[in-house]
């Protein structure tokens, strides 16, 4: 039977530990100044002018009309059929077409791979049975993550109880995200919401001559980039992942510093 | 260098070593057999699983390029960050020669020992082994201190730093500034957050809106340093609409009617003129809490170094809690289980010929306080004052109190006339910058240690196994205070050749073995619910104070003339524009230790300034602003403001650990300013404990380039 992940955030029960945040990084060796993950924050007053503080834990919203699959000029970017929106690296050009087109700035350029790079929901790891490094490490249950077809799961029965549940969607911008959200009684404050793409990216990214070939999907991409300059890709990506200096000023990373 | 045990393959055991909870993990390790990540270790009672952002960022304490990565000797004046590499031998010589010099003409009173809960074990039988009574642990004074004397006073149940609080069962919290959701501690902040969840209350008590009062039901934002006038409000509520347990009173307490008399003055209405909180809230509290009893728990602060009678608001707050009948039953203060691990066998310690310098457990001067851990606070004045006596050496392992006392300068004058100083450490900070001779360790994740032994529903071990070869030229503190003792001729107290000897001695003699604990990483005693809630299993509770019951008014305060700590005294009269200087965590570092971890640094790139929008709007500062804090003494520093509404007009706030000015500190040096500046360097007279909180400060606006010293 089909999966149907999803993943929950609780902002009621968010306290901005942060948790997530640095158990993404150490689960994906994620390079300093980029993130998979984060939690944005707001203030504001309630009508007794008491101030509030609003937690929005985000990633990747693994949208179902995903604005990032349709920029890739390459076929790079696919959704699997259990929802995850996931990157192929050895069709990824690097050419950043899919950055500004994810209306959660959910997507980044690796300087170390010369590959975008995002959240995939943990994929390894839940793929092995495990759940994603920031749902494991979440020391509230803030953070809930399962698969929404299976009515036993805790995510389907938390939908199901709670009934408040939302995607972060506006009038403009709404790409059937994965990701839901509640927040008990407070108001959403408006910083939460997406904003609309720009549309010059927008436009470009559709303009692109090479996009309808992503409709042949991944192996017939991979087929004809091995005729079609495929190599000129995978040569830019080395050589950006060789002049990446190996001793970064603030994080020795791992295999680094070993006097 | 300590052997990576190969045999687990790809991971081994440890616990955390990024802050006092110190969560079970399992080290994760690459093809290449280096640490790779770190998990919660789901067997561990500590964590179950969960590891939070310093956890995670653990891993970064042994890859930061920043550790000290061999032995050094200090080779210019102090603080001139000029040093030369040495060999261990030649630096344990020289260390070996001084300490003999000191010890001859000073006796053994003449060298001190400083050390931390993490890893204090083998400094202080380094200190015993010596004869020496002049071994510090900074928690006690710098934190905890007044909170575990006044449960003990009240009824000989000393709660240490991991409180056995039933949180999760409880059904109403009186929270007294007590951060749980940015002061972190895993299993705490968890089990708070699901008895929420499951429709607790909680009410949050402090000058200041933090996340924790943000997940309150009610914030009540108290006039700074009054807290134990609302507690006392509290008690005179409870006893006059008899609102307390009073089977558990008449059956397990004494001294209800000298309390009543005690307390007679402190009306709801008397309290809110000194706390600005509403009598009728007052009142409302004690019904509600009454109404939750015995599931209910008022909440001490964490810290508990803040004014000069936080002794009598510990003792305050240990009082409503028993009024509650809280003892031994769900939701409120349970009884531990502890596994008990037998020490192994040393030659008898010494005698010490001397009575500390810091004045612990002497008469006339702090016979409170505790001598397993000093007074990190009285302990530099007399150093540096050499009264009554000359100590002439120091051993300081992870010591920092440069950056975590109110008086850095005491901290230096006593530095500067000692004959020796050595520090221990991983990392940099600014008091090691000021050592004779710095010793470097190995990471936690890179050496045994000695058992980890906790306490909680279940009892439980735990082992730290090295995760790979240490990176540098490093020693564990076994093999360091080993080193130092055998200098000393006192090699006979560490007998054992490493860390491993020691843990497999101590496990046979209790019937356990190694690889039984390295399977999981920790043993725990079977859950026996009737101990830990004897009151809920038809047994009864014991108190082990000298009536052998809860004392409402504590007896030893009253036979040392120290019970006018249970009466309120006003703490600082602010002068006009004085402004209450607080300070406090953030849920991503601790103490001064985590602030150059660049995994955790840029969660805050600086700490701002937090001041209330009516008070700054009178002073001219908008958000984001420069901003210049100095007190009646001269300190300064500067600040960007964040201008809020959360936190009282008559307050500033800032997070603690930043302001570093120990260049080797490639990250965290240079950020933001240091809070510790403004603490105050007063001492509670009963207790001898810290009184950091009584800060008073003035804020004004100044031009970028002023904000350069």
């Amino acid at each position: 039977m089909s999966r149907d992940y999803i993943m929950l955030a609780d902002t009621t029960r968010c306290i901005d530990c942060k948790a997530c945040v640095v158990a993404c990084r150490a689960e994906w060796d994620v390079p300093l100044g980029h993130s998979r993950d984060w939690v944005a924050s707001a203030e504001t007053r309630t009508e007794q002018g008491q101030p509030q503080l609003h937690f929005f834990p985000g990633r990747c919203q693994h949208c179902d009309e995903a604005p990032c699959i349709d920029a890739c000029p390459t076929g790079a970017v696919f959704k699997r059929q259990d929802g995850l929106v996931l990157l192929e690296p050895a069709l990824c050009s690097g050419c950043e077409l899919c950055v500004p087109a994810c209306p959660y700035g959910a997507r980044w350029l690796d300087p170390r791979t010369g590959v975008v790079d995002s959240c995939t929901f943990c994929q390894p790891l839940i793929d092995a049975g495990r759940q994603p490094a920031c749902v494991a490490s979440c020391p509230t249950d803030a953070l809930l993550f399962g698969d929404a077809a299976d009515p036993d799961s805790e995510v389907a029965r938390r939908l199901e109880e709670d009934g408040d549940w939302f995607t972060l969607s506006t009038d403009e911008v709404d790409c059937k995200p994965r990701h839901y959200y509640r927040t008990g009684d407070r108001e959403v404050p408006e910083a939460m919401l997406p904003e609309p793409p720009d549309p010059y990216w927008t436009q470009r990214a559709s303009e692109s001559l090479v996009n309808p070939l992503a409709k042949l999907g991944i192996g017939g991409m991979a087929a004809l980039f091995a005729v079609a300059g495929a190599k000129r890709f995978l040569d830019r990506r080395r050589g950006i992942a060789e002049q990446e200096p190996s001793g970064e000023k603030q994080a020795t990373p791992r295999g680094g510093d070993d006097e | 260098s300590a052997e990576p045990a190969r045999a687990m393959e790809d991971h081994v055991f440890s616990w955390c070593n990024l802050c006092p909870w110190r969560c079970g993990v399992i080290v994760r390790r690459d093809d290449n057999g280096r640490i790779a990540r770190l998990e919660g270790n789901p067997d561990h009672p500590q964590n179950e699983g969960l590891l939070c952002s310093r956890g995670h960022a653990g891993v970064m304490d042994v890859y930061n390029q920043d550790r000290i990565k061999q032995p050094l000797l200090r080779d210019g004046p102090r603080g001139s960050d000029r040093w030369r590499p040495v060999s261990w031998d030649e630096a344990l010589d020289l260390i070996g020669e001084r300490l003999r010099a000191v010890r001859d003409e000073h006796g053994p009173q003449g060298i001190s020992v400083l050390a931390h809960s993490y890893w204090k074990k083998p400094y202080h039988r380094l200190a015993q082994a010596l004869g020496t009574p002049n071994f510090i642990d900074s928690v006690w004074a710098m934190c905890l201190g007044p909170r575990m004397l006044s449960y003990e006073l009240v009824a000989g149940r000393p709660l240490t730093g991991i409180e056995t609080l039933d949180v999760r069962r409880t059904r109403y919290f009186l929270i007294f500034g007590r951060n749980l959701a940015e002061s972190f501690l895993n299993g705490e902040v968890r089990d708070w957050m699901r008895a929420l969840a499951d429709g607790a209350k909680s009410v949050y008590v402090d000058p200041r809106h933090t996340i924790t009062a943000d997940r309150s039901h009610e914030w009540l934002p108290i006039r700074p340093l009054t807290d134990h006038a609302l507690v006392l409000a509290l008690i005179h509520t409870v006893i006059e609409e008899e609102l307390y347990d009073s089977a558990f009173v008449e059956d397990y307490c004494t001294g209800l009617d000298e309390l009543r008399e005690r307390v007679a003055g402190y009306t709801p209405e008397w309290a809110a003129e000194e706390t600005d909180i509403d009598a009728a809230d007052i009142r409302r509290i004690a019904r509600e809490m009454a109404e939750a009893a015995p599931a209910v728990l008022a909440y001490a602060p964490r810290r508990m170094a803040r004014t000069r009678n936080d002794v009598g608001l510990g003792v305050a707050i240990a009082v409503l809690n028993s009024l509650f009948g809280v003892w031994d039953r769900h939701g409120g203060i349970f009884r531990p289980q502890r596994l008990e691990i037998p020490e192994p066998d040393l030659p008898e310690f010494p005698e010490s010929a001397a009575e500390p310098i810091d004045g612990t457990g002497v008469p006339d001067r702090y016979p409170l306080a505790n001598p397993q851990f000093g007074l990190a606070s009285t302990f530099w004045s007399a150093l540096a004052a050499q009264d009554p006596y000359p100590v002439k050496a120091m051993i300081a392992a992870g010591n920092n109190a440069m950056k975590n006392t109110g008086f850095p300068g005491v901290v230096r004058r006593a530095i500067d006339q000692l004959d020796l100083f050595v520090a221990t450490d991983i990392q940099p900070n600014e008091t090691n910058r000021l050592a004779d001779v710095i010793l470097p360790e190995p990471s936690a994740l890179e050496r045994y240690d000695d058992l980890q032994e906790g306490w909680g529903y279940r009892g439980w071990i735990a082992v730290r196994m090295p995760g790979m070869e240490a990176l540098h030229d490093t020693r564990d503190p076994w093999r360091i205070c080993q080193g130092i003792a055998a200098q000393l001729g006192l090699e006979d107290y560490f007998p054992h050749g490493s860390v491993r000897e020691l843990i497999e001695d101590r496990l046979e003699k209790a019937g356990y073995d190694f690889e039984a604990l390295a399977e999981k990483g920790v043993i725990t005693t079977e859950a026996d619910p009737a101990h830990n809630f004897p009151r809920e299993h038809g047994a009864s509770s014991r108190f082990d104070t000298p009536s052998g019951k809860v004392e409402l008014v504590p007896s030893r305060l009253v036979e040392h003339g120290l019970d006018d700590a249970l009466d309120y005294r006003r703490e600082v009269e602010r002068g006009g524009g004085e402004l209450h200087f607080l300070f406090g965590r953030v849920s991503f570092h601790t103490h001064t230790r985590t602030q150059n971890n660049p995994w955790l640094a840029g969660f805050m790139e600086e700490n701002p300034l937090w001041i209330h929008e009516e008070t700054a709007s009178e002073r001219g500062i908008v958000d984001g602003d420069t901003v210049e804090v100095i007190d009646s003494r001269g300190c300064r520093e500067v600040f960007h403001a964040r201008v809020t509404a959360r936190i009282r007009r008559d307050a500033v706030y800032t997070a603690h650990g930043y302001g570093r000015d120990d260049p080797r500190l490639s990250v965290a040096h240079g950020r933001g300013g240091s809070a510790t500046t403004f603490a105050s360097p007063d001492i509670d007279p009963t207790s001898g404990a810290a009184a950091m909180l009584r800060g008073l400060v003035h804020v004004r606006r100044i031009e970028p380039s002023e904000g350069v010293s």
